[in-house]
């Protein structure tokens, strides 16, 4: 009796471990049961969110003047930038329309987001943010801080979502070199947590120190253009027609408050 | 030790324990930092006479998996496991100083950790940071003061 009350729990564990691992049918589960389990989420974040409501209006009057004062002189010097890429872009339209060309630059509505504490698991490299389904956010969405892409949604309930990031060793995004366009597949490293590691790429191709990897539109989940990853080291090996490439991420999820996601192509 | 509400307490306990590891951490804090569910699970065993002990440890468990997004029973089984030792050692436990129970928390911890970490290298491989092994000992160390906080709260 007393072995079989510790048979059945374990038993149900490696079956929801095996069921989990092979088969998607237990998402809709997880899915039910992490919305049932949302205010368990606003209870354990209340604490932190309380200390940043008491950080936020602690704040000095003159550091706010002075940050604000930074924040328009970034402001205009963006809308700066922004003039020459609306050139750039009307620009393109017309090459385009000469061209009778099909490609075209979508212009990206995102949701902003802010990054609350609980990401806490060891071996997974996870955000959570305080937008879910009722701010139209859905799983398999692409996330994106100020200097590149971050992560993708995994799971989306009505009052937050998850954020697997893109160093996560089961996350993988398709990337190509900035430089020459040389594709890849990219993806984390549980051993060292701010290393990505590139797949995939032929021993004969040409890839140094210091090039940036860019998400490529292969798959359609990530727009094409956006900032992954420097290149830290790369190895060639005689046996192996591949070769092993570090990518130091550029976008560091340390220092970010809040992010953008990006609504799928087809939600449109 | 016998009392009317041993549910009650368990559920605050766990609200707390999850408000414990929802707090931010640099990541090598964060990958030595205690199995705080444990430590508080363990003191519930100990201190209450309930029924069901491994389900609880299985809903537990899995509650931590949809929080964390881990794979489904991974946490409880680790949690399961752990918890059947921490019974099967309970009268020695409770009667035991303050040292002996921290080795006995010690390899809670351990067969929670190895629990853990053998589905994961099952899944993908020996790829993990070296730093978690470091758990059961931070996992033992803060048995002493989490076991005085519960008792004051108990009271």
């Amino acid at each position: 009796m007393k072995s079989l009350k510790l048979f059945i729990p374990v038993f149900i564990s490696i079956f929801l471990i095996l069921s989990d691992y092979k088969f998607s049918y237990l998402d809709n589960f997880r899915s039910h049961a992490a919305t049932l389990i949302s205010p368990i989420y606003f209870l354990v974040n209340l604490p932190s969110q309380l200390y940043s409501w008491i950080d936020e209006n602690g704040t000095e009057k003159d550091i706010l003047l002075s940050q604000n004062k930074q924040l328009n002189r970034e402001i205009l010097e963006l809308k700066t930038t922004l003039q020459k890429y609306n050139n750039l872009l009307l620009e393109n339209t017309k090459l385009s329309k000469l061209l009778d060309s099909s490609y075209s630059i979508n212009k990206e509505k995102f949701t902003l987001a802010k990054i609350t504490s609980i990401s806490q698991s060891r071996l997974k490299k996870q955000l959570v943010i305080n937008k879910g389904s009722n701010d139209g956010i859905n799983n398999g969405q692409a996330a994106f801080g100020p200097d590149g892409v971050i992560g993708q949604v995994i799971h989306a309930t009505p009052l937050y979502s998850t954020i697997i990031t893109i160093s996560d060793p089961t996350h993988s995004i398709p990337v190509k070199n900035q430089r020459n366009g040389v594709r890849g597949i990219a993806r984390g490293k549980a051993s060292k947590s701010n290393q990505i590691i590139v797949n995939f790429v032929e021993s004969n191709q040409d890839i140094v120190e210091g090039d940036v990897f860019v998400s490529s539109a292969l798959g359609s989940k990530f727009p094409q253009g956006y900032p992954v990853g420097r290149v830290i080291s790369v190895k060639t090996h005689k046996e192996d027609p591949m070769m092993d490439i570090v990518l130091a991420p550029i976008q560091s999820t340390n220092e970010i408050e809040y992010l953008l996601v990006l609504p799928q192509e087809n939600e449109d | 030790m016998k009392t009317n509400r041993p549910y009650q307490f368990l559920l605050k306990i766990i609200i707390f324990a999850l408000i414990m590891s929802g707090i931010p951490l640099p990541t090598i804090l964060l990958l030595a930092s205690p199995f705080w569910i444990l430590i508080f699970y363990v003191y519930w065993i100990i201190f209450f006479t309930a029924k069901g002990r491994l389900f609880l440890a299985l809903i537990i468990g899995l509650l931590i998996d949809i929080l964390h997004g881990s794979l489904l029973g991974q946490n409880a089984l680790a949690l399961i496991l752990s918890s059947a030792f921490i019974i099967n050692v309970k009268q020695s436990f409770y009667v035991s100083n303050i040292s002996t129970q921290q080795i006995y928390v010690f390899a809670a911890s351990a067969i929670y950790l190895l629990t853990f970490l053998l589905i994961h290298i099952l899944i993908q491989g020996l790829d993990f940071s070296w730093i978690v092994l470091l758990v059961p000992l931070t996992t033992s160390l803060f048995w002493q003061p989490v076991k005085f906080i519960l008792t004051k709260l108990r009271h």
